[in-house]
C-alpha cells in the first residue's frame, strides 16, 4: 500500500539542555524513515499502520477463503483433506474478524477520531502505539502457528469445548488460538480505554455531545462494547489455556464440567463482537451518505440513540446462537424476543440513511456507491438475521450454510464493503491524492456481484441441508450447482481486490499529474476536512470553536432569508493552512514496541518451554519500567514544524495532549 | 408507509411514484414468494411448522425489503447530480417526526406480531403433544450415530428407521465431543452434549427413504473433528406395520 512518508521536520535550533526535566532516559527524536514509524506516537501514523497491516491480513484471510471455496467447488473435492481444511476455515474466520475488519475499523478510528473532535492526538499517545504493536505481535503470533504450531487451530472460530481440548485437538493450533486472542484482546482493551478517554475529554470547545460526528459516536459505543466484552472472552480463553497447558478441568465433561459454559462465555463476547464490527460501519455510512446526498443526516439524534440502544441490547441476545444446544424453553423464548427487538433500532438506521438520500442531490462517487451498496447488502443480512429469532425456523438454519450466508452479508456486505468505501472516502485526507474513480467503480461492482454470487447461494445450500464446516459432500446431496456458483463468486471478489490494489498503485503514480484534491474534495461536513491533505503532523493550527453539528459545513454554507443554502466561504478561506510552527507534540517512544515484542515470546514460552517466557517477561516488564522512567515531556524532542518557540503553546487544548 | 414524505421539497409526486412502484413490486414479490418453494423435502409435522413460519416471515419481509429497494432506487435514479457542483444542495431536512414515528411504530408492531406468531405459537406447537409413543436413544460418537429403541434393546448404527404418524422422542447424548443431531427433512436439530441428555420430538408424516430424498438423513451439524462431514446416517420412515416387522426382524 502506498504510504506517503512525511519526514519529520527537525528543528535546527540547538537543544536547550538546561531545561531537561528529570528522568532517567531520553525520548527518541523520531528521525526519518523506519525509525520514525517504529517509534511514532502520532495517531495518524498509527492509523495508517493499522490500515496497511489489516489489508495484508485481508489478503491472507482471502487466500484462505479461496482455498475453502476451491475445496468445496465440486463434490468430493481433493484440494484439502479434512484436517487442513478445518484449520484453514478456522484461521480464515479468525483472520477476517480479528485481523482485518476490526483493525481496519481501528485504523479509521485512530486516524479520524482526534480529527473529528478537534484534538491534537488521542488522550494517551504512547498507549495508542502500544495497542498497535501488541495487536501486530498478536497477529503475527496467531499466524505463526502455521510454521511452528503444527498447523492452525482446527476448532472453528468459536472453538467449542470439548472439541478444543488436548485429547481432540492435539496440535498446538488451539494453544495459539487461545494465547493469540488473549494478546489481541489486550490490544483492543488498551485501545478502548484510550479512545473512550479521548472522546470524553478531548472534544474541542463547544463540541457538546450532540455535536459529535456520528462516526465518532459509533466508535465510542464500539469501544464500550469492547471494554465490557473482552474481559468475558479473556476469562474463557484463560480457562481454555489452563485446560490445555496445565491440565485444569474447566471444560472437561468427564470431570463434571458443562461444555455449555464455553458457549455462554464465548457468545456473551461473540454477539457484541458482531456489533463491534458493524457499528463503525454504521458510523461510516452516516458520514458518507449525507456528504454525497448533499443533505444533513436525517434524524441525527435517532441514529445516535439507536446506536446506543444497539450497544445495550447487544448484550441480551447471545443465546440465540444456542437455540439447539439444549437450553430451556424459557431461555429460548426470552432470547427470541430480545433478538427480534434488536432489529428495531437497526431498522431505524436503515430508514435514516434512506431518508437522508431522499430528495438529495446525489453524487455517485465511489464512496457513495460502496455505502449504498453496503446498506442494501446489510438489509438482506438483516432480513435473514430476523429469521433466526424464531426458534422453529432457526432450528433448521443454525449450524448450516444459511448462517454462513447471513453473517457474510453482514460481515462482508456491510462490514468489508463499508470499510472499503471508507478507504475511497478518506484516502485523499490520509495520502493527499484521490483514488481513481473509474477503477473504484469497477472494484465496487466486481465486489458486489462477487459477494452476491458467493453468499447468496449459501442461503439455499443451508436450507437444503448443508452443514457448516463440512470439508466435502457427496454428489448425491444436490449441493454441486450452488457450490460451484459460490466458488466463482469468491474468485470474483478476489479479482475485485486486485483491482483495488492496482488502483492504489496507479493512483499514486498518477497523482503528480492530477490537480491537488485540496483539503475538502468531497465538499464534506466534519472537521477533518478543514485540514490540508494529507493532514499535517500537528492536525489543527488552531483548535476550532464548535458552534453546531456539521461544523465544517456551516463554515462553508449558510442560509439566506428564504432558508435556501448559500455559500458563505470557499474551502480555501475556511480551511486551516497547516502551517503552524509552535505546536508542541508528544515525543516518540520505542518502549511500546518493546513491551509488545515481549508478549508473543511469553506465549511461545507457555506453549513450548517456559524458559522462553523469561526473555519475553523481561522485555515486557523492563520496557514498562523504562516507559515509566522516560520523561513524559521532552523539550528536546521534535515538534511539528520548526520548533522555535517552546514557551507559548498558543493553543487551547494543547496542554491536555500531553502524554499518559 | 407511503404517505410520510411530505417533508420533501419536491412535493408529493415522488411519494406517489414510490408508493405506486412499491405497491406493484410488493404484490409481484408476494406472488413470486408464493410460487417459489424455498424448502427441501419436508416429511414431518415439525417441518410444516418451521416452513410455514419461514414463509410467513418472508411474506412480511417482502414489503419492507421492497420499500428499501424502491426508495433507494428512486433516489439513485431521480436524485442524482453530476457532482462537484458545490453550490447545489439538497433540502436540509433534519427530521420528520411523523415519518420516523410511523416507521418505529410499524417496525415495533411487526416485531411484536412476529415474535408472538409464529415465534411463540410455533414454539408452543413444537412442544405440544409432549407424550411420546416411542423413545429412541441417540448417541453421537466420532463419527457415527447410534440409535437404541427403548424397551426393545434394538440398536442400529447405519440407519434410523421410524414409523410414520408416531410421536417419537429422541433422547440425545454424545460420547466424546459435541455433535448435533439434525434430520433436514424433519427440520429438527438438537445438540448432542457429552454428559447430558437433550431431547427433541418429531412426528413423521410421509413414508420415504434416503434414496427417495437425500434430506432424509441424520446429519451431524456441529464440528466434531475430521470426520464431521461424513458423520451421517440414512433415515427411513416406514408404515407402522412394516416398522413392527422390521423391529422384530432386528431382534426386538
Amino acid at each position: 500500500m502506498a504510504i506517503v512518508e512525511k519526514p519529520l521536520s527537525i528543528g535546527t535550533s540547538e537543544p536547550v539542555l538546561a531545561d531537561r526535566p528529570l528522568g532517567v532516559l531520553t525520548r527518541p527524536k523520531g528521525g526519518n524513515g523506519w525509525r520514525d514509524w517504529l517509534s511514532t506516537v502520532d495517531h495518524k501514523k498509527i492509523g495508517i499502520m493499522y490500515g496497511v497491516a489489516a489489508m495484508f491480513f485481508f489478503v491472507v484471510g482471502g487466500s484462505e477463503a479461496l482455498l475453502i471455496r476451491s475445496q468445496l467447488a465440486v463434490p468430493n473435492g481433493q484440494v484439502l483433506s479434512a484436517d487442513p481444511y478445518n484449520q484453514v476455515y478456522t484461521m480464515h474466520g479468525l483472520t477476517m474478524v480479528f485481523l482485518f475488519v476490526m483493525p481496519l475499523a481501528a485504523a479509521f478510528a485512530n486516524y479520524l477520531i482526534p480529527l473529528q473532535i478537534g484534538a491534537r492526538d488521542v488522550a494517551f499517545p504512547r498507549l495508542n502505539a502500544l495497542s498497535f504493536w501488541i495487536w501486530i505481535s498478536g497477529a503475527i503470533f496467531l499466524n505463526s502457528t502455521w510454521l511452528v504450531g503444527g498447523g492452525g487451530a482446527d476448532c472453528g472460530w468459536f472453538c467449542y469445548s470439548p472439541n478444543s481440548g488436548v485429547v481432540f485437538s492435539p496440535s498446538h493450533g488451539v494453544d495459539f488460538y487461545a494465547i493469540g486472542l488473549l494478546i489481541l484482546g489486550i490490544a483492543s482493551l488498551v485501545s478502548a480505554v484510550n479512545l473512550i478517554t479521548t472522546v470524553i475529554n478531548m472534544r474541542a470547545p463547544g463540541m457538546s455531545w450532540f455535536r459529535v460526528p456520528v462516526f465518532t459516536w459509533m466508535m465510542l459505543v464500539t469501544q464500550f462494547l469492547l471494554l465490557f466484552a473482552l474481559p468475558v472472552i479473556t476469562v474463557a480463553l484463560f480457562f481454555l489455556m489452563f485446560d490445555r497447558l496445565f491440565g485444569s478441568q474447566f471444560f472437561n465433561p468427564d470431570t463434571g464440567a458443562d461444555p455449555l459454559l464455553w458457549q455462554h462465555l464465548f457468545w456473551i463476547f461473540g454477539h457484541p463482537e458482531v456489533y463491534i464490527v458493524v457499528l463503525p460501519v454504521f458510523g461510516i455510512f452516516s458520514e458518507i451518505i449525507p456528504t454525497f446526498s448533499r443533505k444533513p443526516l436525517f434524524g441525527y439524534s435517532f441514529v445516535v440513540f439507536s446506536g446506543i440502544a444497539i450497544g445495550f441490547m447487544g448484550w441480551g441476545v447471545w443465546a440465540h446462537h444456542m437455540f439447539v444446544s439444549g437450553i430451556g424453553p424459557v431461555s429460548v423464548a426470552a432470547f427470541s424476543l430480545s433478538t427480534m427487538f434488536i432489529a428495531v433500532p437497526t431498522g431505524v438506521k436503515i430508514l435514516n440513511w434512506i431518508a437522508t438520500m431522499w430528495g438529495g442531490k446525489i453524487w455517485f462517487a465511489t464512496p457513495m456507491l460502496f455505502s449504498v451498496g453496503a446498506v442494501t447488502m446489510f438489509t438482506i443480512g438483516g432480513v435473514s438475521g430476523v429469521t433466526h429469532s424464531l426458534a422453529p425456523v432457526d432450528t433448521q438454519q443454525t449450524d448450516t450454510y444459511y448462517i454462513v450466508a447471513h453473517f457474510h452479508y453482514v460481515m462482508f456486505g456491510a462490514g468489508a464493503l463499508g470499510l472499503l468505501g471508507a478507504c475511497y472516502f478518506w484516502w485523499p485526507k490520509i495520502f493527499g491524492h484521490m483514488l481513481n474513480e473509474r477503477l473504484g467503480k469497477v472494484h465496487f461492482w466486481l465486489a458486489t456481484i462477487g459477494m452476491n454470487l458467493t453468499f447468496g447461494p449459501m442461503h439455499i445450500l443451508g436450507l437444503q441441508g448443508m452443514s457448516r464446516r463440512i470439508d466435502t459432500y457427496s454428489s448425491g446431496f444436490g449441493f454441486a450447482l450452488w457450490n460451484a456458483v459460490a466458488t466463482i463468486g469468491a474468485f470474483t471478489i478476489a479479482t475485485s481486490l486486485l483491482v483495488f490494489f492496482y488502483n492504489i498503485w496507479k493512483s499514486k503514480k498518477d497523482a503528480p499529474n492530477l490537480p491537488d484534491p485540496g483539503p475538502d474534495p468531497w465538499d464534506a461536513r466534519s472537521l477533518e476536512w478543514m485540514l490540508p491533505s494529507p493532514t499535517p503532523e500537528h492536525n489543527f493550527d488552531e483548535v476550532p470553536e464548535i458552534n453546531g453539528l456539521d461544523e465544517w459545513w456551516h463554515r462553508k454554507y449558510g442560509y439566506d432569508d428564504d432558508g435556501n443554502v448559500v455559500r458563505i466561504a470557499t474551502v480555501e478561506e475556511a480551511a486551516q493552512k497547516g502551517d503552524a510552527t509552535n505546536v508542541h507534540l508528544p515525543s516518540p517512544s520505542f518502549w511500546p514496541l518493546v513491551v509488545a515484542i515481549g508478549m508473543p515470546l511469553i506465549g511461545y514460552g507457555l506453549i513450548f518451554n517456559l524458559w522462553l517466557a523469561v526473555p519475553g517477561g523481561l522485555a515486557t516488564a523492563g520496557a514498562l519500567f523504562a516507559w515509566a522512567l522516560e520523561p513524559a515531556d521532552d523539550p528536546d524532542a521534535h515538534h511539528g514544524g520548526s520548533h522555535d518557540d517552546h514557551e507559548a503553546p498558543a493553543l487551547t487544548g494543547a496542554d491536555t495532549n500531553e502524554e499518559s | 408507509m407511503t404517505d410520510q414524505k411530505e417533508g420533501s421539497s419536491s412535493g408529493s409526486k415522488p411519494v406517489i411514484v414510490v408508493a405506486v412502484v412499491w405497491a406493484v413490486l410488493t404484490i409481484a414479490t408476494e406472488i413470486l414468494l408464493a410460487s417459489i418453494n424455498f424448502h427441501p423435502y419436508g416429511a414431518s409435522r415439525e417441518a410444516r411448522i418451521s416452513d410455514d413460519a419461514f414463509d410467513f416471515l418472508m411474506y412480511l419481509a417482502a414489503p419492507i425489503f421492497v420499500f428499501v429497494i424502491v426508495a433507494v432506487g428512486y433516489t439513485v435514479i431521480f436524485n442524482r447530480s453530476k457532482g462537484g457542483d458545490a453550490d447545489e444542495d439538497g433540502p436540509p431536512i433534519r427530521d420528520h417526526k411523523v415519518f420516523t414515528r410511523t416507521w418505529l411504530l410499524i417496525s415495533t408492531a411487526l416485531a411484536i406480531l412476529v415474535i408472538i406468531t409464529p415465534g411463540f405459537t410455533g414454539l408452543d406447537e413444537l412442544r405440544a403433544e409432549p407424550n411420546p409413543d416411542m423413545v429412541i436413544d441417540v448417541r453421537g460418537e466420532r463419527w457415527n450415530w447410534n440409535f437404541t429403541y427403548q424397551d426393545t434393546g434394538v440398536e442400529t448404527q447405519d440407519k434410523l428407521v421410524i414409523p410414520v404418524d408416531t410421536r417419537i422422542l429422541f433422547r440425545v447424548t454424545a460420547a466424546d465431543v459435541l455433535h448435533s443431531f439434525w434430520i433436514p427433512a424433519f427440520r429438527i436439530k438438537i445438540d448432542a452434549v457429552p454428559g447430558r441428555v437433550t431431547e427433541t420430538m418429531v412426528t413423521a408424516e410421509k413414508l420415504g427413504t434416503f434414496a427417495d430424498d437425500e434430506t432424509s438423513r441424520v446429519q451431524c451439524a456441529e464440528l466434531c473433528g475430521v470426520g464431521h462431514a461424513r458423520m451421517w446416517s440414512e433415515v427411513e420412515v416406514m408404515s407402522k406395520a412394516d416398522f413392527d416387522a422390521w423391529l422384530t426382524g432386528a431382534g426386538g
